[in-house]
């Protein structure tokens, strides 16, 4: 990925004239930037505290960041076909609930239900915004109250206690000391990666993002592409339940509130334009891993979590702005 | 520079010096020297991006320069930020497609941007003061009709109009009789004749030579970013206007451009019939055979770009029928056209056919998924050898696939988004402007090429608001008139430029 980078600009540098190494610098600034932020959140956090640094607390961070990543990643495939996803954290609460209330009667089908469900969910948000051609922002935020309000509905808003062990062991239990939702996240996030580099439906997600009319036009199908990334959003956000009803050990029809802008936050720190276009899962995973840093090592400054919303919300604006600022200049 | 000419004035409304501008890595504008005198038409020509259009928009603020000054009279040196600081300035502009909100009317349009200066000033006062600008230049224009209801030449109206209301005394012309009719285009230069009877400065953009000679006082020529020359207009002679306008490139062009021998009609390969388009498109008729070129003529707006995208599926037809090879296909969407072998070379490759941020290679394949991935994933080796073997016959430069599309000069583009329908086994080719902003020497090279793929037993349907190209390309011309196909002409031994432009307009109806 970093020689790609590297071949890509100085082929651009060579295509053009001294103009174009201004932009190429701006798009490089921000990879250092990324680079730099986390380099320097680590460093401050191992100053202002002593067990940040301890390897208990840093895969601590990877557990806690894990959970964010796989749903960054589906926002990041949104994100790069020029769409968003604002769904997520509902359909997070609605999947769990409705697999640990079905995982005592029959384990499989309590998993089964849960993936098709969070599959219906993105393909109803990609339905609507294709085919009715419907704004996106709306539609997912409207689903955004609906799959709450069903989840609230489906146990008139009390949670579902005792997740079944076996359940617990994968999505919540560790292999040779490596948690499983990080393994899991990393998995995902590498074969996302793999699906945007090596096939047709990732330069077509590039495409349709980058370009929707001439995608149109090479006579690629644009609604087919569109649904199919809210559906992997949605089953990245199943998935995420998984391991968030196996940590609890409970589901609870509010799990996921506001976990849409985390993912919207990691997406863009890890290189998603919300121009569409362009985006890295594996950068995804990057995004995912600042945000938990920054959140454990406020927590462990003893910075009360009211304030810690307030620094995601500072640093998703900050990441959007930079991202502005580096690709609209032409 | 200096103009033997008493009525002007000896301090210019408006000097630029030393103007440069590079995009993507082309050095657009290569320090320009235009100045503007009080009471003249300055004439702004040369061939699609020498830096016309360039020179516009920094003068209209829509871009800044790299280097160079902008100098108004009695304001001295300024840094135009944008648009509406270019009018606040007096310097205005009427371009190709207007810059009026369509939903508002013709006194909102007027004073748009204004309204917070004037306060809460009565509507009827600021119609009264839009009727008073307007009085001398069209009286009879209603300041309550809404600026989406009216035609072309009316719009132009209200935005001189919008320029006048701000004090303004430089106007730009960026080819404003492109969709006029003859009629409309003699009401626009006696419009301009008026404004520079009463001292406005005058820039007017054209590739017309005749509109030059009939305007304009003076003429500067902008030939690859540079001026090549700044003279009287009457000191011209045509000929030389040519020369300067096409360098020495015009006389291989010409010289190339011989006329194939008419080829006896191959078989049918597309066939049109009653093709209507709800206030588009009305009863089209037309059928292509494989080995031609078909030219389609006609002004901005007649239909030529409507009927190419509801053939390939990209819009929606409301009646008729597509026969490929004879048989009817019902063809929904551009995927269903290219499986038919239909492919559609857009008129904005920027907008309608690249993905600027992907490389080359990427936007090669963009139609060829089926081929490079029948299994989902790409097989990248066999892509890179295609597009490599296309770089070295098309010429496209720089050689590596690799670089982003968006670094690429126009015709470079352009040559990609033909070899990326060649390798998706296109027979039909539909080319909506092809050579449009495209330098001479590649425009030379696609013509090639595209006479290639007739000779190929191809079929073409070309439209081109160029009528040399299409005389120097067609065996055949069709002529769009209001959405409907109006004239046919089989035998184009005796076709002229003239000739085409009075039946595009309406002049003529019978050959």
């Amino acid at each position: 990925m970093t020689n790609d980078r590297v071949s890509q600009v100085a082929a651009d540098a060579q295509a053009s004239a001294a103009p174009r190494e201004k932009k190429v610098s701006l798009g490089w600034i921000r990879s250092a930037s990324v680079v730099a932020g986390v380099a320097l959140l680590f460093i401050v956090f191992s100053v202002l505290t002593s067990s940040f640094y301890a390897p208990s607390n840093l895969l601590d961070i990877l557990l806690q960041s894990s959970i964010n990543a796989m749903i960054a990643v589906g926002m990041t495939l949104v994100v790069m076909a020029r769409g968003i996803d604002l769904s997520v954290g509902s359909v997070v609460g609605l999947t769990s609930m409705i697999t640990a209330s079905l995982l005592p009667q029959n384990f499989l089908l309590g998993i089964v239900a849960g993936i098709v469900l969070g599959v219906l969910c993105g393909l109803i948000n990609g339905i609507l915004i294709a085919k009715l051609k419907l704004p996106d922002f709306i539609v997912t935020l409207g689903m955004l109250s609906i799959y709450r309000g069903a989840a609230l509905i489906f146990t008139d808003g009390k949670p579902i206690y005792g997740i079944d062990a076996t359940f617990r062991a994968i999505f919540a239990g560790d292999v040779g000391g490596i948690p499983t939702p990080v393994i899991l996240a990393l998995a995902i996030a590498l074969l996302a990666f793999l699906v945007v580099r090596y096939t047709a439906f990732g330069e077509q997600i590039i495409a349709v993002g980058g370009n929707e009319e001439a995608a149109r036009l090479a006579g690629i199908n644009i609604d087919r592409v569109k649904i199919c990334v809210y559906a992997i959003s949605g089953l990245l956000a199943t998935f995420a339940g998984f391991v968030l009803i196996g940590r609890i050990g409970a589901a609870e029809p509010i799990g996921g509130a506001g976990f849409e802008l985390q993912a919207i936050g990691a997406a863009v720190i890890g290189g998603a334009s919300l121009f569409g276009g362009e985006g890295n899962p594996l950068g995804a995973l990057v995004g995912a891993l600042t945000l938990g840093a920054m959140q454990n090592g406020l927590t462990l400054l003893n910075v009360p979590s009211f304030w810690q919303l307030v620094a995601t919300g500072v640093v998703v604006i900050v990441a959007v702005f930079a991202d502005q600022v580096t690709r609209k200049r032409r | 520079m200096q103009i033997p000419n008493a009525e002007t004035p000896s301090k210019p409304l408006l000097q630029l010096r030393g103007i440069a501008k590079a995009f993507a890595g082309v050095q657009a504008l290569k320090g320009v020297d235009f100045d503007l005198r009080a009471g003249e038409v300055h004439a702004l020509m040369g061939e699609n991006g020498a830096g016309k259009s360039t020179l516009m928009k920094i003068l209209f603020g829509v871009q800044p320069p790299d280097s160079g000054t902008i100098e108004l009279d009695g304001v001295g040196e300024v840094a135009i930020d944008d648009p509406r600081h270019a009018l606040a300035l007096g310097i205005g502009l009427v371009s190709q497609e207007p810059s009026l909100v369509p939903q508002l009317d013709v006194a909102q349009n007027i004073f748009l941007g204004q309204t917070e200066a004037l306060g809460v000033v009565p509507r009827s006062q600021f119609q009264a003061r839009a009727r008073e600008i307007l009085k001398p230049l069209a009286p009879r224009l209603p300041v309550t009709a809404r600026v989406g209801s009216l035609g072309m030449a009316e719009r132009q109206v209200v935005e001189i109009a919008r320029t006048l209301a701000r004090g303004g005394k430089i106007i730009g012309f960026d080819e404003p009789t492109s969709s006029l009719t003859p009629a409309e285009r003699d009401g626009l230069f006696a419009l301009i004749r008026q404004l520079k009877s009463s001292g406005k400065g005058i820039i007017y953009i054209s590739h017309r030579i005749p509109e030059v000679y009939a305007i304009s006082d003076r003429v500067t020529v902008l030939r690859d970013g540079r001026v090549v020359a700044s003279r009287a207009t009457q000191e011209v002679s045509a000929d030389e206007l040519i020369n300067m306008i096409a360098g020495r490139r015009l006389a291989e062009e010409l010289q190339h451009s011989a006329k194939p021998v008419v080829r006896a009609g191959g078989t049918e390969a597309l066939r049109l019939e009653g093709i209507s388009a709800a206030g588009k498109l009305h009863d089209i008729n037309l059928t292509l055979r494989t080995g031609e070129i078909f030219g389609l003529a006609g002004l901005v707006g007649s239909g030529r770009t409507e009927l190419a995208r509801c053939i390939f599926g990209a819009d929606r037809k409301d009646a008729g029928s597509v026969y490929v090879n004879g048989k009817p296909l019902d063809l929904r969407q551009p995927a269903d056209a290219k499986a038919a072998g239909i492919a559609l070379i857009p008129e904005d490759r920027r907008k309608q056919a690249l993905v600027p941020n992907m490389d080359v290679e990427r936007n090669f394949g963009l139609a060829n998924f089926q081929q490079y991935s029948p299994s989902g994933f790409l097989r990248l080796k066999q892509r890179r050898q295609d597009i490599e073997r296309y770089i070295e016959e098309m010429a496209i430069r720089p050689r590596r696939a690799g670089v982003r599309i968006r670094n690429l000069s126009g015709g470079n583009q352009q040559k990609v988004v033909i070899a990326r329908w060649l390798q998706s086994g296109a027979r039909i080719f539909l080319f909506d402007e092809p050579t449009r902003g495209i330098d001479v020497g590649a425009k030379f090279e696609i013509h090639e090429l595209m006479r290639r793929l007739a000779k190929d037993g191809c079929a073409l349907l070309v439209i081109s608001s160029e009528l040399p190209e299409i005389l120097a390309l067609c065996d055949r011309v069709g002529v769009m008139r209001g959405g409907r196909l109006v004239q046919t002409i089989d035998d184009c031994s005796d076709l002229t430029e003239d000739l085409l432009m009075k039946y595009a307009s309406g002049e003529v109806t019978r050959s």
